[in-house]
């Protein structure tokens, strides 16, 4: 019946679960400070995957050298990724919160809060040195 | 401080993924607090979010999207101060990596 679909979709999922595992594994700083990568397609058949950065990415300074670094690093490093789509969602720039107070932007404002690695993940945590 | 490679620059993402890091971060800063802060941002996130930095010929060079001013859309602004703010945002950046390379003269390095 629809073995097919069922294979395409295990296909897209390990795919999913290669690219996060590449953006944790490389782009730490991402989660440190206090932004986000979020897959938000994911092409298996042409091999396009669209990325969105929030949380403090969103105007932070950094992010157009990350998604930059994200777009050069992905390809080579997935053969399965031909073209990386990543932006930061500029609608969020009205919406910015604390007026000016942004300025500071990229302190890395909760390091300790790691809550999805239960158990034991305590310990590790390599710290930005910025 | 690692010395500066520019060999090794052509990987940058790679091999100077933190040094990149840390000039684009204090090039935003300095722009954030002398100029219009909406359009530092608009540019950041929707000209240099296509923006490349090389290293040619002893110095560094940001390349830029094509029509860098019409790819600014969130703030309604005049063409001619968009580009004048890139301008000086570039200048600010490439100072910025020359400073984190220790490439200034007289510059002691910062990484």
């Amino acid at each position: 019946m629809s073995t097919d679909a069922q294979d395409a979709d295990d296909a897209e999922d390990e795919l999913r679960e290669r690219v996060t595992n590449f953006l944790r594994r490389n782009f730490p700083q991402i989660q440190m400070h206090g932004g986000s990568a979020a897959i938000q397609h994911i092409d298996i058949e042409t091999g396009e995957v669209s990325i969105q950065l929030g949380g403090a990415c969103s105007g932070c300074g950094i992010s157009p050298m990350t998604i930059q670094a994200i777009k050069s690093r992905m390809v080579k490093d997935i053969p399965e990724i031909t073209k990386v789509h990543a932006d930061t969602g500029m609608e969020g720039m009205g919406g910015e919160g604390a007026e000016g107070g942004h300025g500071g932007g990229m302190e890395p404002s909760f390091p300790g809060e790691t809550t999805d690695d239960g158990a034991d993940g305590r310990d590790e945590g390599p710290q930005a040195p910025f | 401080m690692a010395d500066f490679d520019p060999e090794k620059f052509e990987d940058k993402y790679a091999n100077y993924f933190t040094e990149l890091q840390r000039a684009y971060k204090n090039a935003f800063e300095t722009m954030n607090e002398r100029f219009d802060s909406e359009l530092v941002h608009a540019i950041d996130q929707q000209v240099l979010n296509e923006s490349e930095p090389f290293y040619e010929d002893g110095g560094f060079r940001i390349e830029l999207p094509d029509d860098p001013a019409d790819r600014v859309t969130a703030i309604v602004v005049d063409d001619g101060k968009i580009e004048a703010t890139l301008d000086r945002y570039v200048e600010e950046i490439e100072g910025e990596l020359r400073s984190v390379f220790g490439l200034n003269d007289g510059d002691e390095p910062k990484v």
